[in-house]
């Protein structure tokens, strides 16, 4: 049983760790978005006392092609987590519950995917996608983009499925429920955590992805990423709208994880499950 | 389960030997553009399409804007995109490299063009230019002013300069490297704006911390690649005297190693080390004009363009106290003011060999190469480096460069001697970049004894890069 | 069926029908297929290092081993192979442990600041990490940033930051945790949150200290999510151009020419694409062979943590 006082002196000295991790995590990201807020004329002579602006908003929000660049990445990103859940999610659950000749290796092989570095592939990618008509267009960025995100779901996911114990399954086959209904309303529930984690994190990856739009998209397709460096501008640089392009670009995912956070804890009725 | 993996990937191999070889047949069917005949008409290729990839830049914006205008006198759509600046000639190496004619014109600087057209990427303009059938009679060649048109003109042959043999691009736009200096700080400081090499010196040590900590005397960049290489410090090498390469019983011999080369290095070290910014080897033009904008460095020696969009009104916190010198020349060296060399950036437009719509490519090019274009860009458009010289005497342009003080002087006076001072071979990427790198460890680390030391090893370095090369 | 008191998942294959014994490897074949594809340009880029293609000529021709012997007798080999591993490793191991930290943390307390910081502490992954490294450049910049403000309050001037050999390396790597920390604390605190509660419980009841509970009951239930995390962020940490390239471009000098910059560098800006693979070739030779170790340990780690459990 611990002392009272000495719990609250631990308590406060985690409390404080915490801030400073806080801070050294958020400030840049606060500085980022004030100077999202100055003038071109303030943005190296003031801190944190300045005159704010709506400028660089309008600037980058309205006259330039910005809205189009986010619908891009919209469509690219979240098609691709799409896709990759869809695929990923049953075969997370294949590896993790069948027991299959070579399905280490297969997983392995899976994961392998993620290791061809992004500037290995891209050059003969680029070739292989002008012959097969897939660059520049929407289904040959969300196919490469799989490489980003599926081996990281599959492992992530199939981590929650194996830690279910099987005998639930079994007992609600005994029931009478059909695999549907038990995959859905009884397994998807329980792995949650790790759903939702990889497909956010997912979601980020392909979302922040350079390499890959830059060299395989051009005009038709615009991913928000490679136009953010457009906005540093060409003779002199505008932190101010580089600032508001990285900001309002980081809303989509901000939103997504304000969604899932809910989910991120499971229910207290489930704890019963497990052992 | 392996073995099928084996198999297969051997298919793939065989499969894609054959890819890499066809990707050169299915090249474009031979346009001549010499035998083209008839009267020249905008809407003669009416109703084509043809892709342009630009790099993100105030050139680019110009002619985005009248993108609408073309289509609407020409017929033709254009489908353009545009990448930002630092990534842009990765996006274009692998575009041009697969020789697919996915782009018909792109934008590229001098120096690239170098390396493109060595590698049969780029379509030589001179039978588009010649012929009265593709080129409207008002378009005006000799209108161009000289020492920009021929930089991009070659003849392919490694160590030859520029100026002869095919005209390989169009100017769009073009940068001489001049000093940029805010004349309060330096009024402040009791200085005079520094003529020579010496007084630069002098100057920028003179002004280090001149507003505290984290101000100091001269902005030029630093990063370890071309960029740093070709404005200010090749500027100043050439005025020196020093060449970066001659040819030698039929090979390209680098010179980096010669008593001018080491003298003005040593200037150079001992300008960046104790006039210059902290963080040097980290800076880019962007960083260089922000510090010059927000009054951090009193003087700044990069492209022209540089300091006088930092001057405009509203543009950063200096605006309006920024003037415009020259090219500092030493004196100690024996030179004068005759001697001042600025070296000479020109972004430029050219066309893909690979390209099958040669023909509406053209069109585009004289169009946004036109005098009344360029008058438009060089007044409205921003465009401020305008390479015709009608748009250059033209009241209207002066008008619109007059609230920059000594720029239209030292603009006019410096681009009658402004030249491109490397020698033209296509490897020029690699040998700056390596330049770069020995001046960064040069400034930055105590690797080696001396200057002399450094640029020894550093002409080997060149002599190996460039060692396949023939030289006529 | 087997199903023994130890709760292993196990489906004796012998006594079921093809038709269900297929199963697995149909639900698997969408993710395969679709990954697969990547053999292809993997492939060509392999027969690629062996011949002098290069952007330069119109042609290229084999020329069997010369780019690899080129690489390994170069000095820039060994320079840039030191530097990734410098830099993915130690940057890898910070953000492990920062992470974890992070986790127990935000897990433990549960007042208003650990429940607001749950969210927000994911935010730095948001931004791109090109974008990221240029809001810091300019934090760092010795004559407009902030953080040189912050520094001169205590007397620091001018700390020279990316701009010079000594510190580079440490600049770069404080910007990559900054990065991905939150990674490593996502993933371990979804880990935190789904733990049974049972164990715990017996082991009050059992009256251990905190320390006991967490190196026994945790850490060993949390080991699967920490190897996950070890994994991914290791594979993309030796990846890492991107921020490198953003920052200095690899210099001063060659302080900072990882593999994969030294490889971009040489393909993409020197256009000698054939001589570029082989330094990528052996990146991607080292992340394969950690992989497979680090799985290994995974998937025992899985294993002893299902049992915790069952």
């Amino acid at each position: 049983m611990m002392n009272t006082s000495k719990q609250r002196v631990l308590t406060a000295l985690m409390n404080i760790l915490l801030l400073i991790y806080a801070v050294f995590a958020l400030f840049p990201l606060l500085w980022m978005v004030m100077i999202s807020f100055k003038a071109d004329t303030e943005v190296f002579t003031t801190t944190f006392i300045f005159n704010p602006t709506l400028a660089n908003y309008k600037e980058v929000l309205f006259r330039s092609n910005y809205a189009r660049y986010i619908i891009d990445s919209l469509i690219v990103s979240g098609g691709a987590v799409l896709v990759s859940v869809v695929v990923g999610v049953p075969a997370a659950y294949a590896l993790a519950r069948y027991n299959f000749p070579r399905k280490e290796e297969l997983a392995f092989q899976i994961l392998s995917f993620k290791f061809a570095p992004e500037i290995l592939v891209v050059l003969p990618l680029f070739m292989l996608y002008q012959k097969m008509g897939l660059y520049d267009s929407y289904i040959g960025l969300i196919w490469v983009y799989q490489l980003i995100s599926l081996p990281l779901l599959i492992w992530v996911v199939r981590g929650y499925f194996e830690d279910i114990s099987v005998e639930i399954e079994y007992a609600a086959q005994v029931d009478g429920y059909p695999w549907y209904q038990i995959f859905f309303k009884m397994l998807i529930p329980l792995i949650k955590p790790g759903l939702v984690s990889s497909a956010l994190l997912a979601f980020i990856f392909a979302w922040n992805s350079f390499t890959f739009p830059l060299i395989l998209a051009s005009s038709k397709v615009y991913p928000v990423t490679v136009a953010i460096t457009k906005y540093l501008g060409t003779d002199t640089a505008r932190y101010g709208n580089l600032a508001v392009a990285a900001t309002v670009s980081a809303l989509p995912a901000i939103i997504f994880a304000l969604f899932i956070q809910k989910h991120l804890v499971r229910g207290l009725s489930f704890g019963a499950v497990k052992g | 389960m392996k073995k099928i993996l084996v198999v297969l990937m051997i298919l793939v191999v065989l499969m894609t030997g054959v890819f890499a070889q066809g990707s050169k047949e299915a090249a474009s069917e031979k346009f001549d553009p010499s035998a083209v005949k008839g009267n020249f008409d905008w809407k003669m290729y009416d109703g084509s399409e043809i892709t342009v990839l630009f790099s993100d830049h105030t050139y680019a914006s110009a002619v985005e804007a009248k993108l609408k205008d073309f289509t609407d006198k020409t017929g033709i759509k254009v489908n353009y995109s545009s990448m930002p600046e630092g990534n842009y000639f990765e996006k274009l190496n692998v575009e041009l490299a697969s020789r697919s004619g996915s782009i018909d014109v792109f934008m590229t600087g001098a120096y690239q063009s170098w390396g493109y057209a060595t590698a049969g990427n780029v379509e030589p303009l001179e039978n588009y230019i010649n012929n009265a059938s593709l080129t409207d009679k008002s378009w005006n060649y000799s209108d161009f002013i000289p020492g920009v048109i021929d930089a991009l003109k070659w003849d392919l042959k490694p160590g030859h300069p520029v100026g002869k043999g095919s005209q390989w691009a169009l100017p769009m736009g073009w940068e001489v490297n001049i000093l940029t200096y805010n004349k309060k700080v330096l009024a402040d400081k009791g200085l005079n704006p520094p003529k020579t090499a010496e007084e630069l010196l002098s100057v920028a040590k003179a002004l280090k911390e001149f507003g505290g900590s984290g101000t100091y005397g001269l902005a030029v960049r630093g990063l370890p690649d071309w960029g740093t290489i070709h404005p200010a410090y090749m500027s100043l090498y050439s005025t020196w005297g020093a060449k970066d390469f001659e040819v030698v019983n039929g090979k390209l011999v680098s010179r980096v190693n010669s008593p001018e080369a080491v003298a003005m290095t040593e200037y150079w070290v001992d300008l960046v080390k104790n006039g210059g910014a902290p963080q040097w080897a980290s800076y880019g033009w962007e960083l260089c004009g922000a510090d010059l904008g927000a009054g951090k460095a009193a003087m700044m020696w990069d492209a022209d363009r540089g300091g006088y969009t930092q001057n405009v009104k509203g543009a950063s916190a200096q605006a309006g106290n920024l003037a415009f010198g020259m090219v500092p020349y030493p004196v100690s060296a024996g030179k004068t003011e005759a001697d001042m060399k600025s070296n000479l950036w020109v972004w430029s437009m050219a066309m893909n060999s690979a390209s099958n719509k040669k023909g509406p490519a053209w069109q585009f090019m004289q169009y946004f190469t036109s005098p009344e274009f360029m008058l438009w860009s060089g007044t409205e458009g921003s465009c401020t480096d305008t390479p015709r010289t009608s748009v250059l005497t033209s009241q209207a342009y002066r008008n619109s460069v007059a609230d920059a003080e000594g720029y239209y002087e030292a603009f006019s006076k410096v681009s009658k001697d402004a030249s491109i001072f490397f020698t033209a071979q296509p490897y020029f990427v690699e040998t700056t970049t390596e330049w770069a790198k020995v001046l960064q460890e040069l400034v930055t680390t105590n690797k080696y004894p001396s200057v002399q030391v450094a640029m020894d090893r550093l002409k080997k370095t060149m002599d190996n890069i460039v060692a396949d090369l023939k030289v006529e | 069926m087997g199903n023994n008191n130890l709760g292993i998942k196990k489906v004796d294959l012998n006594k079921v029908p093809f038709k269900v014994r297929v199963r697995p490897y149909l639900i698997v074949a969408p993710s395969l297929i679709i990954t697969i594809g990547i053999m292809v340009p993997f492939v060509m880029a392999i027969w690629f290092s062996f011949t002098n293609y290069s952007f330069q000529f119109p042609t290229h021709r084999f020329v069997g081993l010369d780019n690899w012997v080129n690489m390994l007798t170069s000095r820039e080999f060994w320079n840039a192979l030191k530097i990734s591993l410098l830099y993915g490793l130690f940057s890898t191991a910070i953000e492990i442990l920062l992470g974890l930290g992070i986790a127990l943390l935000l897990n433990s307390l549960n007042n208003w600041l650990s429940k607001v910081l749950r969210v927000l502490l994911v935010f730095p992954l948001m931004v791109a990490p090109v974008t990221a490294t240029i809001v810091w450049q300019l934090m760092l910049n010795s004559s407009v940033g902030i953080v040189e403000k912050l520094f001169n309050l205590f007397g620091l001037y001018n700390f020279p930051w990316a701009a010079s050999p000594d510190t580079a390396l440490m600049t770069v790597i404080m910007i990559d945790v900054w990065i991905n920390t939150s990674f490593v604390i996502l993933l371990v605190l979804a880990g935190l949150q789904s733990l049974p509660k049972s164990p715990f419980e017996s082991a009050k009841i059992d009256g251990g200290s905190a320390w006991f509970n967490f190196k026994n009951l945790t850490l060993p239930m949390l080991k699967p999510s920490l190897y996950i995390a070890l994994l991914f962020r290791l594979m993309a940490a030796l990846q890492e151009y991107a921020v490198i390239f953003a920052l200095t471009k690899g210099g001063p000098g060659d302080t900072l020419m990882s593999l994969s910059l030294t490889s971009y560098q040489k393909g993409f800006t020197f256009q000698k694409f054939g001589s570029a693979i082989p330094y990528i070739l052996v990146l991607w030779l080292i992340i394969n062979v950690l992989a497979k170790w680090i799985v290994k340990r995974q998937r025992i780690a899985q294993k002893q943590a299902s049992g915790l459990e069952g």
